[in-house]
């Protein structure tokens, strides 16, 4: 039997108009490649680093400048020292030790280039990170997740197919924007994301949560009395199968997955550096159990977390604290349960930050942090502004290669890219095909084709995949 | 001209109901014989058509010429009987007898609704309990009371009455239009967007007629009139060429007012509709303040648009008028009773909203020929005629067997949330965030909450006509395990027990403070002990946050006592202070939230309050009386122990009657009676039950 089989491809309803189906016949011939490398996984985290993670304080270091008095901010590229990793020519920051020593798993993109989409606004640029649009659009449209979810279905299908951890949906003045892109759009709300803001809450979120077990039990005994009583064919109706498919979660074995005190301490306290950390270990119990699309997020809340408009050197330490420990971790867990090869983990952000540059370098757009010509104090050393040119993405496993270095950036500002730019529909087309999803797969709304990567123009990256 | 009428013309088919007079073989015949001459071609006499029975029924200058189902009262059999004068046929022989007994028999044979003509509907009627629940949920949104069931006039009159109601009938259609007109209550978007609420509700509440209700959409002028609806939902940033807000004006305004979709062609031509790039940039130019540069998927054509209008057919607006005409210009061929496609696609929402699905599926595309074209344009032609009253329109729909028969429709997000409120008393307050009066408030005015999006409540990006109805194993989860509902369950059943208390009024609100200081001076004669609180308002990161008092002190008659600083506390804090036998009368101090939580990453937004008892953290903020509360928008809710009496079947027929519009059966009541053995909690899951059963969920 094939350990890897290929999804079946679904074209809903693209036969009606001939140039719908020339499109859909478009669809498999990409896999159909002989030369190209088979798609290897069936499960996806996203660890999502919420806010704009600077990529030279992080995966891409530039030269090092340590803080004193006076200092010239156009000399700042880097607030740390570039450390050694597992692979000779990739150089990470200082503070992620733990994730340098499985940079021998990892494939790690420098050259990821967002959309140039002006003014600055996070919840834009992440909603178009998530759907591969940028807002407005037309059509409410679907998260990648509720993509993977419609598309290869449920692994497992006592657990939802796609879980996301970690944002509060209500978040002040953005919360509306965040609430836009957390849906399945026009895909419907059977694909939407299932929602756990604390991953120590997880378990009451698919236990009874409100009432004992008891009474939990004996309400839904009674309950269906009650409507055998009313003489209702209801066990037609749809009503009533998702009540039996959410009981049935509600009591099953599989919830167990969701719940985090059953990890041995010390697995629980490696994981622990944050709720983005227990999120990880949450995701990794979700994956082993069959959890199709798991997002973790460190959380996105306005001038928040990766959001560093402000000291941010003091606080990229903390950050880098929340996420090394448990992300190496989660990579070598699933290693260890031979899960890796079949889970890819990607590592991303909506942009990138730098020191000067507001926007692109060749299109610089409204500055939002003040950056003083000398810096006198320690909140003015970090960086503080939204570089949309370029940031890093890190992928683990999925049939990614190990050790591989790709693309990169200049090492004098602007640290504009220099080899091998990857724009959001090429990275989005390149988890597809890990996926076995074709990247110009369409779904139909309103008549229309809407392809899961922008127009249906994006190109996966095959040469991230290892050959097997 | 584009023929925008063309079904008027069309021919009555013959039904699959069984009936002895057929109006194509013998009706038709006779009346074209007979009239023809001169009630037919392009101009008939007095306005009065006779090719169809539509034609019929819409009749000429003096009124509709049949009554379906009432020979005595139709003019047409006036007419040839001489009943009235002018005989007809006028200056020629007068029908036979037999002839005039065919046209009346022919006439009383019919269904007396329009509607179910058009249908040839026979279906019975659903009992008066179920009509009347489905009327007051489609008209308020909200269940009758035991009591509104008892009293049922007729269900014309009980129409009339629920109609009648305009704070009602506002309170629930909003909903509706918000979904099209992409409002909402409690959002915010960095970028350019403004509610339109107080006018819309304020239209409904007057039932401004649906063509004035448009003009003030697309032609805003007064400073009252809904200039959100143009302005749309934007966001700050650069902008696609085909999502500028003139272009969003044009396809929202083409899609919700005629059913036409410009989406695709906003970027380039359609290859599935006939509509080009420049039919929605002529639209759009309609709502722009200078020409607009057309763009092909967001490049430059170099060429210019001028106002042209989707069909040019009904007119247009000179290229050098000022925008202000050029808005008016729009307004007015939407809404022109010759675009008759406008009334098709609002009579079309209407009729799917009341019915289930609409005459034209799906219902953005008006383009495509109706399942019923001749029922189609009856009811825009009488929505048209009687002035684009919504209500008219509305009652026109509901007092047909067509909506009285047997049906599936599931409550919405909005209908499930009040009806719940409303049965258990338990409403959401709104709260104000200045000092002020908490009030309890349709589910509308508030944000929206993970139960209600669950059940379909949209996030309004984009414009939603068709709510997804489905449903799922998340929305499920919800509906057993989630918070919200669980606590709205929890408390409406000690509610209708009469078991929860009157939670305490404070003594002091600060609102919502970010950085000021701000004095407080309060009366606590008499008071057992003072209690000083200080809750977090959605700080960005409430773990930073530190607030509390300083300069507080106690005052009375025997001297003033001062208490200690408490400027360093953590949020939330609350402090308490016995009072008894002490003498103090005021309580004076300042609130002050600290510097260092003065960051960007903290915002820091928190309460304060002084209580001279322990407070209930669920209502904190001050509110109102119940009494003062509109007694018609909350109907009051007794408590349901006091409906017990004997037994527990009074206050269980009582529940069942406002759930079900019906009595509980016995084996229901001894179910139920299981449940009340375990007391609130019994009721709480009892509710459940109720809430969660399709008979419930749906309108049946």
């Amino acid at each position: 039997m094939d350990p890897f089989p290929l999804p079946r491809i679904p074209v809903p309803a693209l036969t009606r108009r001939a140039f719908l189906s020339a499109l859909a016949a478009s669809a498999p011939r990409l896999l159909a490649s002989p030369t190209a490398p088979r798609p290897r996984a069936d499960t996806l985290i996203l660890l999502w680093m919420a806010g704009g993670m600077a990529q030279t304080e992080t995966f891409d270091p530039k030269r090092y400048t340590p803080f004193e008095p006076g200092l010239d901010p156009n000399r700042v590229l880097s607030t740390f020292r570039p450390i050694d990793t597992a692979v000779d020519n990739i150089k990470i920051s200082e503070g992620l030790e733990r994730l340098a020593r499985v940079m021998d798993r990892a494939t790690l993109i420098r050259t990821n280039r967002v959309a140039d989409i002006g003014f600055i606004l996070h919840s834009r640029n992440q909603s178009n990170w998530h759907t591969g649009y940028a807002p407005p659009q037309t059509v409410a449209c679907p998260h990648l997740g509720s993509v993977m979810a419609k598309t290869l279905g449920p692994k497992n299908p006592d657990l939802p197919a796609f879980v996301d951890i970690g944002q509060n949906l209500e978040i002040g003045a953005e919360s509306d924007a965040i609430k836009a892109f957390h849906t399945a759009g026009f895909l419907g709300s059977e694909y939407g994301p299932f929602l756990i803001y604390d991953p120590n809450e997880a378990a009451a979120a698919v236990r009874p949560a409100h009432l004992s077990e008891d009474r939990f039990r004996q309400r839904y005994e009674r309950y269906s009395r009650l409507l055998e009583a009313q003489g209702s064919a209801y066990q037609q109706e749809s009503l009533a199968r998702s009540l039996n498919n959410a009981h049935r979660l509600l009591s099953s074995p599989a919830a167990q997955a969701f719940d985090l005190s059953l990890e041995p301490k010390e697995i629980y306290d490696t994981y622990n550096t944050s709720r983005f950390g227990l999120g990880c270990l949450l995701a990794r119990r979700l994956t082993e159990a069959g959890t199709r699309f798991i997002e973790v997020t460190t959380e996105y809340i306005p001038f928040r977390y990766w959001d560093t408009h402000e000291n941010g050197h003091e606080r990229t330490i903390a950050l880098k604290r929340t996420i090394d420990a448990p992300i190496s971790q989660l990579v070598l867990d699933l290693e260890e349960r031979g899960l890796l090869d079949r889970t890819l983990i990607v590592v991303a952000t909506e942009f990138g930050r730098d020191l000067i540059v507001e926007g692109k370098p060749e299109k610089r757009v409204k500055d939002q942090v003040t950056v003083p010509d000398r810096i006198l104090e320690p909140k003015h050393y970090g960086m503080h502004r939204h570089f949309t040119e370029a940031c890093s993405v890190l992928l683990f496993g999925g049939g990614v290669k190990k050790g591989f270095l790709y693309g990169q950036t200049a090492d004098e500002r602007p640290c504009k890219i220099v080899d091998k730019p990857v724009s959001i529909e090429d990275l989005h087309a390149t988890l597809y095909y890990a996926m076995g999803i074709p990247p110009d797969l369409a779904y139909e709304v309103e008549k229309r084709p809407f392809h899961v990567t922008k127009d249906g123009k994006g190109k996966p990256i095959l040469d991230l995949f290892a050959q097997v | 001209m584009r023929k925008l009428w063309p079904a008027l013309f069309a021919i009555a088919a013959a039904g699959a109901a069984p009936r002895n007079i057929d109006f194509d073989r013998e009706v038709r015949p006779l009346l074209a014989a007979r009239c023809g001459s001169c009630h037919g071609g392009d101009k008939p006499q007095a306005g009065l058509a006779m090719g169809a029975l539509a034609d019929l029924l819409k009749g000429g200058q003096n009124g509709p010429a049949i009554v379906l189902g009432d020979s005595r009262g139709s003019l047409l059999i006036q007419r040839i009987t001489g009943f009235k004068a002018p005989i007809m046929p006028f200056g020629g022989e007068p029908l036979s007898d037999s002839q005039i007994d065919l046209l009346r028999a022919w006439i009383d044979q019919e269904p007396a609704h329009p509607i179910d003509r058009l249908l040839h509907l026979t279906a019975a009627p659903v009992s008066d309990a179920l009509f009347a629940r489905r009327a007051y949920l489609d008209l308020w949104g909200l269940p009758p009371t035991p009591e509104q069931l008892t009293d049922f006039p007729s269900r014309e009159a009980l129409l009339d009455r629920l109609l009648a109601d305009r704070k009602n009938y506002a309170e629930h259609w909003i909903s509706f239009w918000n979904d099209l007109l992409r409002n909402d209550e409690g959002v915010v978007y960095h970028g350019t967007r403004q509610s339109i609420s107080t006018w819309l509700l304020q239209a409904l509440e007057d039932n401004l007629p649906y063509d004035r209700f448009v003009q003030a959409l697309l032609n805003p002028t007064a400073p009252t009139d809904p200039a959100g609806f143009l302005i749309g939902v934007n966001w700050r940033g650069d902008i696609n060429a085909s999502q500028t807000p003139v272009m969003q004006a044009a396809q929202n305004s083409a899609q919700v007012f005629l059913g036409v979709n410009l989406k695709c062609n906003s970027c380039h031509d359609s290859f599935i509709s006939r509509w080009k790039l420049k039919d929605a940039y002529g639209l759009a130019s309609f709502f722009a303040e200078t020409e607009l540069s057309i763009y092909r998927c967001d490049m430059p054509t170099g060429e210019k648009s001028q106002p042209r209008f989707l069909f040019p057919e009904l007119g247009g607006v000179a290229p050098d008028a000022s925008p202000a005409e050029r808005r008016a210009a729009a307004a007015r061929l939407f809404t022109t009773p010759e675009n008759t496609r406008f009334a098709r696609t609002a009579v079309n929402r209407i009729w799917k909203r009341l019915l289930g699905s609409g005459l034209v599926e799906p219902i953005d595309e008006m383009d495509r020929p109706p399942q019923n074209p001749e029922l189609l344009d009856w009811l825009a032609s009488d929505f048209v005629a009687h002035h684009y009253d919504l209500k008219f329109l509305i009652r026109r729909i509901m007092t047909s067997r067509a909506y009285q028969a047997p049906t599936v429709r599931r409550l919405t997000a909005e209908q499930f949330a009040d009806s719940i409120s409303a049965i258990t008393g338990e409403w959401r307050l709104l709260e104000p965030s200045k000092p002020g009066v908490a009030t309890p408030s349709r589910e509308w005015r508030l944000k929206s909450t993970p139960l209600t999006r669950a059940l379909g409540r949209p996030i309004r990006d984009q414009v939603f006509t068709d709510r997804n109805h489905e449903a799922t194993t998340l929305q499920a989860l919800e509906l057993a395990n989630g918070a919200t509902l669980s606590a709205l369950l929890h408390r409406g059943a000690r509610r209708l027990l009469g078991e929860l208390p009157p939670s305490p009024q404070n003594l002091f609100d600060s609102g919502i403070v970010r950085n000021e200081k701000v004095p407080v001076d309060v009366d606590i004669s008499g008071a057992p002990e003072l209690r000083l609180l200080v809750v977090d308002a959605d700080s960005y990161d409430r773990s930073r946050v530190i607030a509390g008092w300083t300069e507080a002190k106690l005052v009375g008659p025997g001297g003033a006592t001062t208490l200690p600083d408490t400027t360093n506390l953590r949020v939330p804090s609350e402090l308490v202070f016995p009072l008894t036998g002490k003498g103090y009368t005021r309580f004076q101090g300042t609130i002050v939230v600290d510097k260092a939580s003065q960051q960007s990453d903290i915002n820091p937004r928190v309460r304060f309050f002084v209580f001279d008892q322990a407070p209930d953290p669920e209502h904190l903020v001050r509110f109102g009386d119940r009494k003062e509360a509109d007694s018609s928008l909350l109907p009051p809710s007794a408590p349901l122990r006091s409906r017990f009496g004997a037994g527990q079947a009074g206050g269980l027929s009582y529940l069942y009657q406002h759930t079900y519009a019906r009595n509980p059966t016995p084996q229901e009541l001894s179910i139920a009676q299981e449940f009340l053995s375990s007391g609130p909690e019994g009721l709480e899951d009892l509710l459940w039950t109720l809430f969660l059963s399709p008979e419930f969920l749906y309108l049946h």
